[in-house]
């Protein structure tokens, strides 16, 4: 009787048992699944990059630049998938900024990068001398001036022997800084040893809540900036026209694949965790509305298909840019306050804002 | 201390009177009375009067999310600024007699979430943001007139965040965090590389520089925010360090009129537990006593000011609101938890909102 009595607790205990998610499962998800195949993808395609713009350089030819260009598109992307991934080592030694300067409201990037080109710096082709430079100087937004600005033709002639010497060697710094970044994350008693099993001596994570924290924290901050950052400051909104010239990437037209890439990565982050499904939050739905509202982000960038400058001016287009505004707005509720509060988090009030 | 009576006077006669039975009940159970914007349980903002005891006493809603508030009793108006970078701040009547007044931003300037009223509530002072400029100024509103903006003065430096009228009752401080914020750009940090922040001594009568202090030059992404004044007229003050997350500088320091600023030795293992990050200071009533907060760390630090070392270290989850009470100070909570510290003697409340950073004692 008494057998009968554990084993039909433990029937009726195993499907409640199956639908809740210890935190640090969802904590290893994030490591193991997510973040370490990211930087390692980063890494990856940052190589690629380098090893393009060496051939460019070696044998200039408008192939070789358009080889070049695909590879910057690929390490772009593959830099959006991780960009939110705000702790730990991409907040160390200003890579996240040495790796994409931006916002630069005063065009900083662009005027320093013009002065190393019109003054043909030598200092900038070396990558020891280079790291020493402003930090808007040495990442992709600078090379993506190299890659596409005004002038970007000469690279496929002899005549663009600095800007590609200048371009290779951002590319080798953005190498660099990838290969830390993927040693960092791979590193066995660093960041993700400590997001994974937290200990009340660590200084970055003391307990699960903590590093849990952190993740659901990335996310809400993530639709932030990709709103903040990425879509408001080119959009048309009330009296403000639109600004195109003011999008990352205007000029390789990689403005939405970024934000793609953004949104891709954010979801990833999401669902792979699965964070949404870990005690009480488990009931609470919220899983399936998130996953709806990262789905109806994807489909509104899949719907800006022109040219930013072109997206602004065309209505069906600057209409899923708007939603896509709307979109990011509910995502942070869902995330940063519905879901935080149902996992008993603080994500997004008192701390984490500045204030 | 503005305890009950001193409140009923300042708030005037009509107080008890505009107030509903119930929160006339909660007003007479209390001695002390704080302030603090709130956000509900359903997602609302707001700010509400709370009594020592928790009692609600009176609440308003806001448009948005609510940071700091300063009430003057000369005045008999209390206003919350919007949470940088914000555009209004609303004026309120904490007797309840007349609804309250949204104020809006000018073109070009947003609010950062501080104020204070002259020492005869004529004028109202509120750290705000210059943009395009990337500069601090202080507006000024005119209390009598409808709170009109009739001017402004800078606060030398970029993302001014607490200000506080030091007791001489002439010379504000401000707390210039040295982060450019834009509204293009929502609350994303535009400048962490070539952060300057200081701390400056403003002659409030013309807006002239008194005096300006920075911290070494290897520690410009310590950004200064949240004061207090203490017994001395030191100004304690609390930093977010914007750096490296592996780097842990000291985050607390005071600064005089005279010219000194520095930062005290925490020791290791409570510095580590502020998360590079203080989210309010406070000073106790007989200005001995300095607390300050990190909802980041969970943790609350009580340092006694002439010692310039902790006394007390006590846990709040996601705890920052710190306030004046008894012989020490009452600690709010993004949780929505109320607690005494360092010698205040009260029971852990909970409420079902959240405090915001900030909670004032009215008084």
């Amino acid at each position: 009787m008494r057998l009968l009595l554990a084993l039909l607790v433990f029937v009726s205990a195993a499907p409640a048992m199956a639908q809740e998610l210890a935190t640090s499962a969802v904590l290893a998800n994030a490591v193991e699944q997510v973040i370490r195949p990211g930087f390692t993808d980063l890494r990856n395609e940052a190589h690629g990059l380098a090893d393009a713009m060496g051939g460019l350089c070696a044998e200039p030819s408008a192939e070789a630049q358009a080889l070049a260009q695909d590879r910057f598109a690929r390490t772009a992307a593959a830099y959006g998938r991780v960009e939110f991934i705000r702790i730990g080592p991409l907040m160390e030694d200003n890579r996240s900024d040495r790796l994409l300067f931006w916002p630069d409201r005063k065009g900083i990037a662009l005027r320093q990068v013009q002065a190393i080109l019109a003054d043909a710096d030598a200092t900038a082709t070396a990558l020891e001398t280079l790291r020493g430079k402003s930090v808007a100087v040495q990442g992709l937004n600078a090379l993506e001036f190299v890659l596409f600005g005004t002038g970007a033709e000469t690279l496929a002639g002899s005549e663009g022997r600095f800007r590609c010497a200048y371009g290779s060697a951002i590319a080798q710094n953005v190498a660099g800084i990838a290969d830390a970044l993927a040693a960092a994350w791979y590193a066995p008693d660093g960041v993700a040893a400590h997001l994974m099993a937290p200990e009340a001596s660590y200084a970055d994570y003391r307990t699960e809540t903590e590093a849990l924290e952190a993740l659901v924290g990335l996310i809400s901050h993530g639709v932030e900036g990709l709103r903040d950052t990425r879509i408001n400051p080119f959009i048309a909104q009330g009296d403000k026209p639109a600004a195109p010239r003011q999008a990352l990437f205007w000029r390789s037209g990689l403005t939405m694949a970024m934000a793609g890439a953004n949104v891709e990565g954010l979801e990833q982050l999401f669902t792979v965790s699965r964070m949404a499904l870990v005690g009480g939050a488990a009931e609470s739905g919220l899983d399936n509305s998130v996953r709806f509202e990262f789905a109806n982000a994807k489909r509104a960038i899949g719907l800006v298909t022109a040219p930013v400058e072109q997206a602004v001016a065309d209505p069906k287009q600057a209409q899923a840019l708007a939603y896509l505004v709307i979109v990011t707005q509910s995502l942070q509720v869902l995330v940063g306050e519905q879901l935080s509060a149902a996992l008993g988090l603080s994500v997004g009030f008192s701390s984490l804002d500045g204030d | 201390m503005w305890q009950r009576r001193a409140f009923l006077k300042a708030a005037g006669a009509g107080f008890a009177a505009s107030l509903l039975p119930r929160q006339v009940l909660a007003l007479e159970r209390n001695e002390l009375v704080f302030a603090t914007s709130v956000q509900t349980s359903a997602g609302k903002y707001g700010a509400v009067l709370l009594g020592e005891r928790g009692d609600v006493i009176s609440q308003i809603a806001l448009p948005d999310r609510g940071h700091d508030i300063t009430i003057s009793a000369e005045a008999g108006r209390g206003v919350v600024f919007a949470r940088q970078p914000g555009t209004f701040a609303v004026v309120f009547d904490p007797a309840g007699r007349e609804a309250p007044v949204t104020l809006t931003s000018v073109e070009g300037r947003h609010f950062f979430g501080h104020g204070v009223f002259s020492p005869d509530g004529r004028l109202l002072y509120a750290t705000e943001s210059d943009f395009e400029a990337a500069k601090g100024v202080i507006g000024i509103y005119d209390a009598t007139d409808g709170y009109k903006r009739v001017g402004e003065f800078p606060t030398y430096g970029t993302g001014p965040h607490e200000m506080l009228l030091m007791p001489d009752g002439v010379t504000f401080v401000v707390a210039n965090g040295g982060i450019e914020t834009h509204p293009d750009y929502g609350r994303a940090e535009l400048n962490l590389d070539t952060m300057d922040p200081s701390v400056a001594f403003i002659d409030r009568r013309d807006g002239h520089l008194v005096g300006q202090l920075r911290l070494e030059s290897g520690l410009h992404q310590l950004s200064i925010r949240h004061m207090a004044i203490d017994a001395r007229n030191r100004v304690w003050f609390g930093c977010q360090y914007k750096g490296a997350p592996s780097d842990s500088p000291q985050l607390v320091g005071y600064a005089t009129a005279d010219g000194e600023i520095r930062l005290i030795e925490l020791p290791g293992d409570t510095l580590r537990d502020l998360r590079n990050y203080v989210g309010s200071v406070a000073v106790s009533a007989d200005g001995g006593t300095v607390a300050v907060s990190s909802p980041e760390g969970d943790l609350l630090v009580a340092i006694d000011a002439e010692g310039r070392r902790p006394v007390l270290v006590e846990t709040l989850r996601n705890g920052c609101g710190l306030a004046a009470d008894g012989s020490g100070f009452v600690a709010t909570s993004g949780m929505g938890e109320m607690i005494g510290i360092a010698g205040a003697e009260r029971d852990r409340q909970k409420f079902d909102f959240s405090f915001d950073n900030h909670v004032l004692r009215v008084g």
